[in-house]
């Protein structure tokens, strides 16, 4: 077992070699494009067996990558933000294929306005498209998920395809010690990709993905597609449990810290939430009763995990790296999720940052802490709060200057 | 080995330079020195699209326990500065952050007591005087800064920085691996007399954070808040003449006044007087040097950019 | 190479291997070619498809092949195409299946993918070199949704988009010659209505690897707008009347593989379909008729010199 400093997309590409791969349908986008070219060097200097195509676009690498998994291969992609989008029509197809592969999503924000740094906007657009997704915190998870991912994909009572998602920037080009397991042990963990009865030869006509007609055969094979998601659930804890067997690591379905005793909450998606991670060890030496809460698996979500670890608490801050109107989307399916309680439900109050990469300081956390008590006194929740400061709108006022944007608008009939 | 050096605090360090200059390549030196020393490490860089000559910073954390800290480092106990004129670029974020009791190493040829008299918070500055100056060898300063870092730290010893080097640079030419091996030992030596004068965690001191100072984000029509430029050319606003370590200068007593170097140039910032002679907008100019390569009378040559002169404001 | 077994219609399966009970309309051109290129593919062939008609040819539970099938998107039937090959080809080098068990992957789609949506991928996947065989049905409209404008509707044809006096404005877009254009393996235009002719050039595209494509004139009763009957007329008279050149480019070299001799007046297709219909009642459009045989007879001049 070797541990070594790699980047994210470097955790991603070892993940993919590791699970030995056959296929790699490529496209290059930001901040993604190292792990194709990781994977392509290895497969230029034959340190892998490993066809690797490049397509014209990602709908068409998506297109490749379900279309060879439905022939009986184990395929690998990746991709990001615009791309994940712009392949969006694919993802929802292929999850109703029922062929298994995973997907690496390195989340970027959306445009417009277009930037290269990282939130949620993108991998949430995917949420409702049959796909299983794994959120991870760390270079170590972005290769262990990577793993899971593959069993939990191939698995019988599942065989969907999988989106394993790391942050742009904050885990993409950031080292960090990984563990790469050995691969006689990850043998053992993940064997050959059986497709059973997924393939097209000659001997075995298969139509695959035919149209049907009228609501009754349409309803069934989605809510079929939908029912192996929710057996997700139980598999990931399986092969969870498998896994800390083999390579000794932890991953439930919740990452939780410091939350037995702990009268609010942070939860959080993503590698912003080993800031949240820092700001409670913080708190917690000021006296403040704080925990964190982490869903590793999004998709399909964990609702049971999550009433049970929110049960009796006060007050839940939730930070959402994402926007939607409405508020966060972690926030308005946790309240969906707390709502058939009949227990006292935990007040929830909803932030958003870190949108196109803003950092969240550790004040912030402070405060988010401070907001959170404060809405539980008053007994209810304020608005969604966006994490923006004086200061970064004064900026804003500067850059608007120079864009000639009018101070004041003209006076409009209401 | 360290003198104040607390076994499980963080180190907090922020290399700053420009593209070209290997500020990414510093950072993981380091990082990977410390990873070697031991250390949980956590090393990146922070650019947007890359360019030549433009500011770009990168950060290492190592401490001895797991890091949950990311991105940008607000506090840093060692701040690198490969390029000394971006000190006085406010862009650049040099400074930010930095207090008394910040080590801040610059690549320079003034002395410390300069520094420290022209920028107001900076106290425990260290002088990393440079060895090369030729353009082509621009990158071996990642090294020196990187050795040099190493040797301030005080936990890292010389074989983990030669391992360090040798590891970043595996599957490279043995001589490019010399030159940066002797870059990094040399600046580590110079650094003999401050080895572990970097404290971790002594930039993170502040134990009652204040308020974020967040507002109620006003609605404002799309006529104002849609991502819309309404005026051209306000690209002229920014002062890319920053990014220039080398500055073409014409003379005219050679320049033949064909006007060459003017079509040549790729940010269209020559343009010729009424005599014929190029002139320059240094505002701009990025110090590409095309010019340089293409005046067939070699009338234009390059010079290094003045040492700041004091703070400018 | 150049050897065919097929010199006359007598050479022709008439055991057909696609299966019936489908769901295309009644006489239909486009299942028409379908069923010669199938009898000559045979079931070793595994139909990569993209939104259209043809998508409608294997509906839960039933499928008219011996083979198989993928339904992917509109946009995308050559990358999918790719992905098969390259996992087949992946399956044969690792030895986990036989060249016994190895496919001919076979692109279908219509003219509404092939000349709009999937024109990128399909580009892409010549660019490639990708082994595989497309064929385009053209119906000249978007079919499946009842036949509105497509990139290859024809000059003057009236369309559920375009019902304007003169019919479509525009020119119907030369895929073959975009195809060409890429230097692919083979490219040919075909129709069922010329079977021998369509025979032959299947024949001559299996034997060739990589990229190898066909376009295949589709009339369509329903949305052209005449008695299902008359398919196979109506795909002679674009035969004959010069519209719809028979050819082949074989590594970029173009020949016409049935030249009409002398040609019939475009008239005597047009009447044919109520799509023309405005251009002879209530009065002839004299202009619109002149243009159309002008661009056919323009057409062939460029050939003749």
């Amino acid at each position: 077992m070797t541990r070594t400093l790699l980047t994210g997309n470097g955790a991603a590409a070892w993940g993919m070699r590791l699970a030995r791969a056959d296929y790699l349908p490529a496209f290059p986008i930001t901040p993604q494009t190292e792990i194709i070219e990781t994977v392509a060097s290895w497969i230029n200097r034959n340190e892998i067996e490993c066809r690797m195509t490049t397509l014209e676009s990602e709908h068409s690498m998506l297109t490749a990558a379900g279309a060879a998994a439905a022939t009986g291969v184990r395929v690998f992609s990746a991709t990001s933000s615009q791309g994940l989008l712009y392949g969006m029509e694919m993802l929802y197809t292929v999850a109703g294929w029922r062929a298994p592969l995973v997907l690496v999503n390195v989340s970027r924000g959306l445009a417009a306005p277009i930037t290269l740094e990282p939130d949620h906007n993108d991998i949430l657009a995917a949420r409702d498209c049959g796909a299983l997704q794994i959120h991870c915190a760390t270079c170590q998870e972005v290769l262990d998920s990577i793993l899971l991912a593959y069993r939990l994909a191939e698995d019988w009572r599942v065989r969907l395809p999988v989106i394993v998602n790391l942050d742009g920037f904050y885990l993409s080009f950031t080292r960090e010690p990984v563990q790469i397991p050995e691969a006689a042990a990850v043998n053992r963990f993940l064997p050959p990709f059986d497709s059973g009865n997924l393939c097209f030869r000659a001997s075995a006509p298969t139509s695959q993905a035919v149209a049907v007609l009228g609501g009754g055969p349409y309803s069934y094979f989605r809510y079929q597609a939908y029912l192996a998601a929710m057996n997700a659930l139980g598999v990931f804890e399986e092969i969870g449990q498998e896994f800390r067997k083999q390579f000794g690591r932890s991953y439930d379905l919740l990452d939780t810290y410091h939350c037995d005793d702990a009268d609010i909450l942070f939860v959080m998606l993503g590698s912003f939430a080993t800031k949240a991670r820092e700001a409670v060890d913080h708190l917690r030496a000021s006296g403040q009763a704080v925990g964190l809460v982490r869903p590793r698996l999004l998709r399909p979500f964990p609702k049971m995990a999550l009433q049970r670890v929110l049960a009796g608490k006060q007050g839940v801050a939730v930070i959402d790296q994402n926007l939607s109107p409405g508020g966060g989307f972690l926030y308005t399916e946790l309240a969906t999720a707390l709502y058939d309680q009949s227990t006292a439900k935990p007040l929830l109050v909803n932030f958003i940052g870190g949108l196109g990469g803003r950092d969240i300081s550790r004040e912030e956390f402070f405060e988010i802490a401070a907001e959170t008590r404060r809405a539980v006194t008053a007994g209810t929740a304020p608005l969604p709060r966006l994490l923006f400061t004086a200061a970064e709108l004064r900026e804003v006022r500067k850059l608007q200057a120079i864009a000639g944007s009018r101070r004041e608008p003209p006076r409009r009939e209401p | 080995m360290p003198k104040h050096h607390r076994s499980n605090a963080l180190f907090r360090i922020r290399f700053h330079g420009r593209g070209g200059q290997g500020v990414k390549t510093a950072s993981r030196i380091l990082g990977q020195a410390f990873f070697l020393a031991g250390y949980e490490v956590q090393d990146a860089p922070r650019y947007g699209a890359e360019r030549r000559g433009a500011t770009i910073f990168a950060y290492v954390r190592a401490s001895h326990d797991s890091i949950y800290e990311r991105g940008i480092i607000r506090r840093p106990d060692l701040v690198v500065v490969a390029d000394e004129t971006l000190v006085e670029i406010p862009a650049a974020g040099v400074l930010q952050g930095v207090t008394k009791t910040t080590v801040v190493l610059i690549h320079s040829k003034l002395t410390a007591e300069d520094w420290i008299k022209r920028y107001t918070p900076l106290e425990k500055v260290v002088i990393l005087h440079p060895v090369k100056t030729r353009r082509q060898e621009l990158h071996l300063d990642s090294a020196a800064c990187a050795g040099a870092a190493a040797c301030l730290a005080g936990v890292i010893t010389r074989d983990h920085l030669q391992r360090a080097i040798e590891e970043e640079f595996v599957g490279q030419k043995g001589s490019l691996v010399q030159a940066n091996l002797t870059q990094a030992l040399d600046a580590y030596n110079q650094m003999a007399l401050d080895s572990g004068l970097v404290i971790a965690g002594s930039g993170d001191q502040g134990t009652t954070p204040a308020s974020p100072d967040w507002i109620d984000l006003p609605f404002e029509a799309a006529d104002i808040s849609a991502p819309t430029i309404h005026a051209a050319l306000t690209s002229t606003q920014v002062t890319t003449g920053l990014w220039r370590t080398l500055r073409p200068v014409v003379d005219e007593n050679i320049c033949r006044r064909c006007g060459l170097c003017s079509s040549y140039c790729p940010e269209g910032v020559i343009s010729l007087d009424d005599q014929g002679i190029p002139v320059i907008d240094y505002v701009h100019c990025k110090g590409c040097l095309v010019c340089v390569v293409e005046c067939p009378a070699h009338a234009i040559h390059a010079h290094p950019e003045p040492v700041p002169e004091g703070e400018q404001t | 190479m150049n050897e065919t077994h097929f010199h006359s219609i007598k050479d022709l399966s008439t055991h057909h291997l696609l299966g019936a009970g489908t769901a295309m309309c009644a006489g239909c051109g486009g299942l028409e070619a379908l069923q010669v290129i199938y009898d000559i593919l045979g079931e070793k062939t595994v139909f990569i498809n993209a939104a259209g008609c043809m998508t409608l040819l294997s509906v839960y539970p039933y499928t008219p092949f011996r083979g198989s099938w993928l339904y992917t998107a509109m946009a995308s039937a050559p990358a999918g195409a790719q992905g098969v090959r390259d996992a087949l080809d992946i399956l044969l080098e690792k030895q986990l299946i036989g060249t016994d068990e190895d496919l001919q992957t076979v692109v279908l789609t219509g003219d509404g993918s092939a000349y709009g949506m999937g024109l990128s991928a399909t580009s892409a996947a010549i660019e490639r070199g990708l082994d595989f065989l497309y064929i385009c049905y053209d119906n000249e409209g978007y079919g499946n949704t009842g036949h509105q404008s497509s990139g290859a509707t024809p000059h003057g044809a009236r369309t559920a988009t375009c019902r304007t006096v003169h019919g479509f404005s525009g020119d119907k877009k030369d895929l073959f010659a975009i195809w060409a254009a890429h230097r692919p393996a083979y490219v040919a235009t075909v129709a069922g209505a010329e079977p021998v002719d369509l025979a032959r050039k299947v024949e001559k595209a299996c034997r060739l690897k990589g990229p190898r494509l066909l376009i295949a004139l589709a009339p369509c009763p329903t949305g052209w707008g005449y008695d299902p009957q008359e398919t196979v007329q109506v795909g002679k008279l674009a035969v004959a009347c010069g519209l719809w050149p028979l050819k082949e480019a074989v590594q970029g070299k173009i020949v016409h593989t049935k030249p009409p001799g002398k040609r019939l007046p475009v008239e005597t297709y047009l009447k044919t379909q109520d799509r023309f219909a405005h251009l002879f009642e209530p009065q002839r459009d004299e202009q619109t008729l002149h243009e159309i045989q002008e661009r056919v007879d323009i057409y062939w001049r460029e050939w003749e010199e």
